[in-house]
């Protein structure tokens, strides 16, 4: 089968990406596994998208196929922002250079000039507030630090576009693997970067109060094959739409008891 | 419910605090020597105080177990005379000379075969099995191709280094997480990009161990060349003081080169492999082994 995947620029300024149809298949065959079918979605330029789902609902494959990493089997993706940036569950900062210089490297890759990039790398870690261990190497920093030098970097490599296109930070449950109260504290934090940068987020994730607290909008997810289920908006979240919300992930999970 | 947003700065804050890492005193030189240099000087005493009273007790003829002032006598000898320094360089340039031309065929040799399927599936295990083949064997070839000749020398080493080198770079490139390269390309980072600021660096650890082993074996081929190849026009290595000594049935000498090639060895690893490989891997936090 071949990719009819096309990215390309919008004109209009109301949408920062949209997928129309992508479906991705993993296998040939019998052994085929779809594990996305049909998934449409529109994110607008700044606005907080939290994709909900159990495991196996491809919402890291939706994230892949957005940041590049992976290409659709069929479908549209069309891109209105500069480079996505991603963060994973670990915040992957390379072991050999300081907290400034994996910033840095990010910035270099996207051909900043070397003293725009110190300048800028200090910036980025001043707004995750970890100016002061700039010259700390990843070892030296605890787990929710080096989760916030990753936001940094992540920030670096989608907020410097010669044109100006709007930002979109890719986010692939990246408070998973840390303890309740630093994730908390994190949470908190990206809100704040958020408000700041004006940048689009698209945040995966499998916890409904995370999902709650974070986003303007929550779309769940179903699982095997992923397909979108429902959307809620959680601007001013309630208890109600929380526990609706969960109420529809059991339903979706329970449906595969059988 | 949920917690007003200052508090959780404060919190935040709090966090910080507690996680900002405590610097460790770095001991004073004279505790560090006492705890690293001090050891090894005992072992060292020890060893001559039991060579001693072997000595001492006749157990074997001189010409077998010499006195050990008397091979510190041959040593100082062969020192003032400056036979020592014109043997060591004869040896050590060769040497060198050798580990660096292996560092330049080994380093794209491993590069391929970590990145290239097929050349890793065609002579991979060619060349772990190089590995344990003892490079001695490759001096009777050696000898009929080249004859006694720097050649058969040089040959002889770059046998023994290579396969090390190149093993130890694929190790290290085996061993890179495989999310590192995956960041790099959602960074924007192209194919050289990401060779030159992640997977080389990344695979730093492996590659010195790579070229750590690649000198003791690079050293140990050419002492074992250098015995079993003499000629005149090969001028006096250590390898053929040794053999000389033997020639002449003189312990002393063949005691005392023994303990110019071992010195060699230790001085090697302690001046250049031991500070470069404690500084790459302190930068990465990985202290337990030193």
């Amino acid at each position: 089968m071949t990719a009819t995947l096309e990215t390309t620029v919008l004109s209009t300024v109301d949408t920062a990406v949209e997928l129309a149809g992508v479906r991705k298949v993993f296998g040939h065959g019998n052994s085929a596994v779809v594990a996305l079918d049909g998934v449409d979605l529109r994110v607008k330029p700044g606005e907080f998208v939290c994709l909900l789902g159990a495991s196996g609902c491809g919402k890291s494959t939706l994230l892949n196929i957005v940041a590049g990493l992976d290409a659709a089997t069929s479908g549209s993706l069309q891109l209105n922002t500069s480079r996505p940036a991603v963060m994973f569950q670990e915040p992957a900062l390379m072991p050999w250079l300081t907290a400034a210089r994996n910033v840095e490297l990010a910035l270099r890759f996207a051909g900043v000039g070397r003293l725009a990039r110190k300048r800028r790398a200090l910036e980025l870690l001043d707004l995750v507030r970890l100016g002061d261990v700039a010259d700390k190497r990843p070892h030296e920093l605890s787990g929710g630090m080096r989760q916030r030098v990753a936001l940094a970097r992540a920030l670096a490599s989608t907020t410097v576009s010669p044109d100006g296109a709007p930002a979109l930070l890719l986010m692939d449950e990246p408070f998973a693997a840390l303890d309740a109260i630093t994730r908390d504290v994190l949470q908190s934090e990206l809100l704040r970067v958020w408000e700041t940068t004006n940048t689009a987020i698209i945040f995966v994730t499998h916890d409904v109060r995370e999902a709650v607290r974070l986003g303007q909008r929550v779309v769940l997810l179903s699982s095997r094959p992923g397909r979108v289920v429902r959307e809620w908006d959680v601007t001013d979240s309630s208890n109600e739409v929380l526990d609706e919300i969960n109420i529809h992930l059991r339903e979706v999970i329970s449906g595969h008891a059988s | 419910m949920a917690t007003p947003p200052d508090t959780l700065d404060k919190v935040g804050a709090g966090l910080d605090a507690l996680d900002v890492p405590v610097e460790a005193h770095r001991p004073p030189v004279w505790r560090r020597f006492l705890k690293t240099g001090v050891p090894p000087l005992i072992a060292f005493a020890l060893l001559l105080g039991v060579w001693q009273a072997l000595w001492a007790s006749a157990l074997l003829p001189e010409f077998q177990l010499p006195a050990p002032v008397t091979v510190w006598d041959e040593l100082v000898r062969s020192i003032s005379t400056g036979d020592a320094f014109g043997i060591l360089w004869t040896s050590l340039h060769r040497a060198v000379l050798g580990f660096l031309a292996a560092v330049v065929i080994a380093t794209p040799l491993g590069l391929l075969i970590a990145k290239v399927r097929v050349v890793r599936a065609a002579i991979g295990s060619l060349l772990t099995g190089l590995q344990s083949l003892p490079s001695v064997a490759w001096v009777p070839a050696a000898i009929l191709w080249f004859g006694v000749t720097p050649s058969t020398i040089y040959f002889v080493v770059l046998m023994g280094s290579v396969p090390s080198i190149a093993n130890g770079l694929v190790a290290g490139i085996d061993q890179i997480p495989p999310l590192l390269p995956r960041v790099g390309r959602a960074l924007g980072a192209g194919r050289l990009a990401s060779a030159r600021y992640i997977l080389l660096p990344a695979a730093l650890p492996g590659y010195l161990a790579g070229l750590k082993q690649g000198w003791a074996f690079s050293w140990r081929s050419l002492m074992a060349a250098e015995i079993i190849a003499t000629s005149p026009q090969l001028g006096i290595g250590l390898g053929q003081y040794l053999h000389n000594g033997s020639s002449l049935n003189d312990i002393n000498m063949v005691i005392a080169a023994i303990f110019l090639i071992l010195l060699v060895g230790i001085g090697i690893e302690l001046l250049l492999f031991r500070p470069l490989e404690r500084a790459v891997l302190r930068a990465r936090g990985l202290t337990g082994a030193l």
